[in-house]
């Protein structure tokens, strides 16, 4: 019996009768899960949370395959617009970083130099281009969005209804909406001038967050794996007495120990310190390296069921092969991670942290 | 609430790693140990050998790692230890790993047999044998698998047999690595026949050097002679060298399995291959796929690390975190083979043990011709995952 218990407020939906489009599809669940306060929820933390708890709480919400944007709002979002002095909106918040836009200046200065709107008498800004696959957009009160102006790295907000939302998904059916936007005036209050290593940083912060709900996920293929081969029976015996299944079984369990102290070690490093660098980058590569492993083996020891909506592993499978390319996929934070490395470098990087 | 903090109803719960902050202390300690470490490499003891923990004997060295405390450094100051916690001797044995240091000669004595017998041993033991082990001046062995008893330790079949004033052993020990150099070796023996052949196990202090014990080399396919045949010709062992309880050895023998299976040389043994190829790739100008391999392997060393490094913080901690270490040991030593093939994809480089001795050919040959044993010795992988499933089903 695999309940599915996600939010409250609404009900609960359980595996036996799960359908992934009205499981999105119901708007409620999305604002009730943020502000939720019954026990069995995952509570938005208050903004005054640990970056330890925060990532505990994200672990948590993609564990349970939350349908809201608990992640991208508490670790993600809310951070970026506190850093920059911007007021933190309530409910649901969601980020684009460096995304490919073309911005000038609303009011051009007379006296710059370059072409008009290459600098302004304030920051009020156009923006004209496309966010491309945000995450829960449309359940967004409003998107960060951390791109370059012409005098260099910018933030700055937008709520969804100023852009046209064309509606789109990942492999979990989790909402990925491109917002277009023409022309878009973004008033100055509403803008910061931000250096380029707080650009960097959004994108560790994210990265983080994202390794947190693989963590979940993977650690949610674990329950479901351990259960099910203990209950099923197949020649007489439990599927967890076969030699077999146990070799795999605790191969599961490895990787996804694996990943979850990965990012365990990275929650207690100021998020714009070298040290978090590096354990960001490797607890991304390694969330994201690990998941085929872990889908694949919670996949092979479910038999049948597991591949279907009878079933709850999906949500976390779907999860794992869409969250490992998102906020920068292995490859991506490898490349980061290796790039400085040198013979001499390679061991007191390792050792950075504890 | 922490990030280790796992939900109740979480499968993973019974073996939850806590988070590590090593001692303020541990920073300044290893600054020194890289400060000989630097020394030593000057003097060309240092070479940045992988498997360093097997392979690198030199007493000298490890008698000048003692004079700086750092050999059975857990140990009391009362028996001539250096009184550290756990965790600062994690940091040492790391460094000396990472930097492929000759550290085999004092191996067993600082990780196994100084807390074995500052645990289960007498006062007289103690006395005798850990001021020598921390001087760096007693070297042990580890006599446990036999010809017909490997992962299955409780069918060993060395016999102790009652004397008027002690023990008389008889069997053969297979696998002892350093006994033909080494001063001691702690034998498990069988004292008594018992319906459960976990009981009726003992404990003995076995002086390698005494009349009657005969070493027979077995040469590894390297040519290397690291372990041996220990054959025990009906030796007399005096009673005060019976280890521990009289019949309680399974319990001492497990008991120490932590942390024997968790510490950093379960993942660090080939570290210094990886080395090597970072400075051959300084050569040349690096493609982004070498990139990719270099920073996965990089990101799964770090992970591996954390992951010892939470049950190194248990043991601290005093707990017993026996499903933890198994896991460390599968993950950590699958890995030290796959940094041997990933070195090899990333720079193809075909393998020579007859190359300059530190090149990359033959490091990397020399890594590759013991990259089997990884995943064998300190309890074969298959056998520890039965543990980690075992360890989840239980609760």
């Amino acid at each position: 019996m695999n309940t599915h218990t996600i939010d409250t407020g609404t009900p609960v939906i359980s595996a036996d009768n799960y359908d992934t489009a009205a499981f999105y599809a119901h708007a409620d669940a999305i604002t009730t899960v943020t502000n939720t306060t019954a026990p069995d929820a995952v509570a938005l933390p208050s903004e005054d949370a640990s970056t330890a708890e925060l990532l505990a709480a994200a672990r948590e919400a993609g564990r349970r395959a939350v349908p809201a944007p608990l992640a991208e709002t508490a670790l993600v979002a809310r951070p970026l617009l506190r850093r920059v002095g911007l007021p933190v909106p309530a409910g649901p918040l969601s980020y684009a970083i460096a995304p490919e836009l073309t911005i000038r200046y609303a009011r051009p200065a007379a006296s710059a130099v370059g072409s008009a709107g290459s600098s302004g008498v304030d920051d009020t800004l156009l923006v004209t281009g496309t966010l491309r696959r945000v995450p829960w957009a449309r359940a967004a009160t409003t998107v960060v969005v951390l791109a370059t102006a012409p005098s260099g790295p910018v933030l700055f907000t937008l709520t969804p209804d100023q852009a046209h939302l064309t509606p789109g998904g990942n492999l979990a059916e989790e909402p990925r909406d491109d917002l277009r936007l023409a022309t878009l005036e973004i008033p100055a209050p509403r803008v910061r001038r931000i250096s380029p290593e707080l650009l960097d940083e959004a994108r560790l912060r994210a990265a983080l967050a994202r390794s947190a709900l693989i963590a979940g996920a993977a650690e949610r293929c674990v329950d479901l794996t351990v259960a099910h081969t203990t209950a099923r029976t197949q020649f007489g015996r439990p599927l967890s007495g076969f030699q077999a299944v146990k070799q795999e079984e605790a191969r599961l369990i490895e990787e996804t120990a694996l990943v979850r102290t990965a990012v365990q070690a990275a929650a207690p490093l100021d998020p714009g310190s070298p040290a978090a660098h590096v354990a960001v980058a490797a607890a991304k590569t390694q969330a994201s390296a690990s998941a085929a492993e872990i889908a694949r083996i919670a996949h092979q020891l479910h038999g049948a069921i597991g591949i279907t909506q009878l079933n709850p592993l999906h949500l976390a499978t779907t999860r794992l092969w869409s969250w490992r390319d998102e906020d920068g996929d292995e490859t991506y934070w490898a490349r980061r991670l290796a790039r400085p490395l040198t013979a001499t470098t390679l061991w007191p990087t390792l050792t950075t942290t504890p | 609430m922490s990030p280790s903090t796992l939900s109740p109803t979480s499968t993973l719960s019974p073996i939850a790693f806590p988070d590590v902050a090593l001692p303020e202390s541990a920073r300044r300690l290893r600054a020194e140990v890289r400060a000989f470490v630097d020394e030593e490499r000057a003097r060309g003891t240092v070479l940045g050998r992988p498997d360093s923990w097997l392979a690198g004997w030199d007493p000298g060295f490890s008698r000048r790692l003692a004079e700086r405390g750092w050999v059975g450094m857990a140990l009391p100051a009362e028996y001539g230890g250096a009184g550290r916690g756990f965790l600062e001797r994690y940091v040492v044995i790391e460094e000396l790993l990472a930097a492929g240091a000759p550290v085999s000669a004092h191996w067993v004595s600082d990780r196994q047999a100084g807390p074995s017998i500052l645990q289960h041993g007498t006062e007289e033991q103690r006395r005798f044998f850990l001021p020598r082990i921390a001087a760096g001046q007693c070297f042990f062995s580890i006599g446990m698998s036999e010809k017909n008893s490997g992962s299955d330790l409780a069918s060993v079949a060395t016999r102790a047999e009652r004397t008027a004033d002690g023990w008389q052993l008889t069997g053969t020990k297979m696998w002892t690595g350093g006994a033909h150099v080494n001063d001691y070796a702690i034998v498990l023996a069988r004292t008594e026949d018992a319906e459960d052949k976990h009981a009726g196990l003992s404990q003995f202090i076995v002086d390698l050097r005494a009349p009657g014990v005969r070493i027979e080399p077995i040469r590894l396919m390297s040519g290397e002679h690291r372990f041996n045949a220990v054959h025990l010709e009906g030796i007399d062992v005096p009673d005060g060298l019976l280890l521990g309880r009289r019949g309680g050895g399974w319990k001492q023998v497990t008991g120490e399995l932590a942390f024997e299976r968790s510490g950093p040389e379960r993942y660090l043994s080939t570290f210094p291959l990886l080395v090597s190829l970072l400075r051959e790739l300084e050569q040349h100008s690096t493609t982004a796929e070498q990139l990719t391999q270099t920073g996965v392997l990089t990101a799964r060393l770090h992970s591996v690390r954390q992951l010892s490094l939470g049950v190194a913080a248990a043991l601290d901690a005093g707990h017993s975190p026996d499903t933890q270490a198994a896991l460390v040991k599968d993950l950590g030593t699958r890995l030290e083979g796959t940094l041997v093939d990933t070195v090899r994809s990333i720079l193809p480089t075909p393998s020579d043990p007859h190359a300059t001795p530190g090149s990359h050919p033959e490091l990397l040959a020399f890594a590759l011709l013991h990259s089997p044993g990884y995943t064998l010795r300190g309890g074969t992988n298959e056998i520890l995952r039965g543990i980690i499933t075992r360890g989840l089903e239980r609760h």
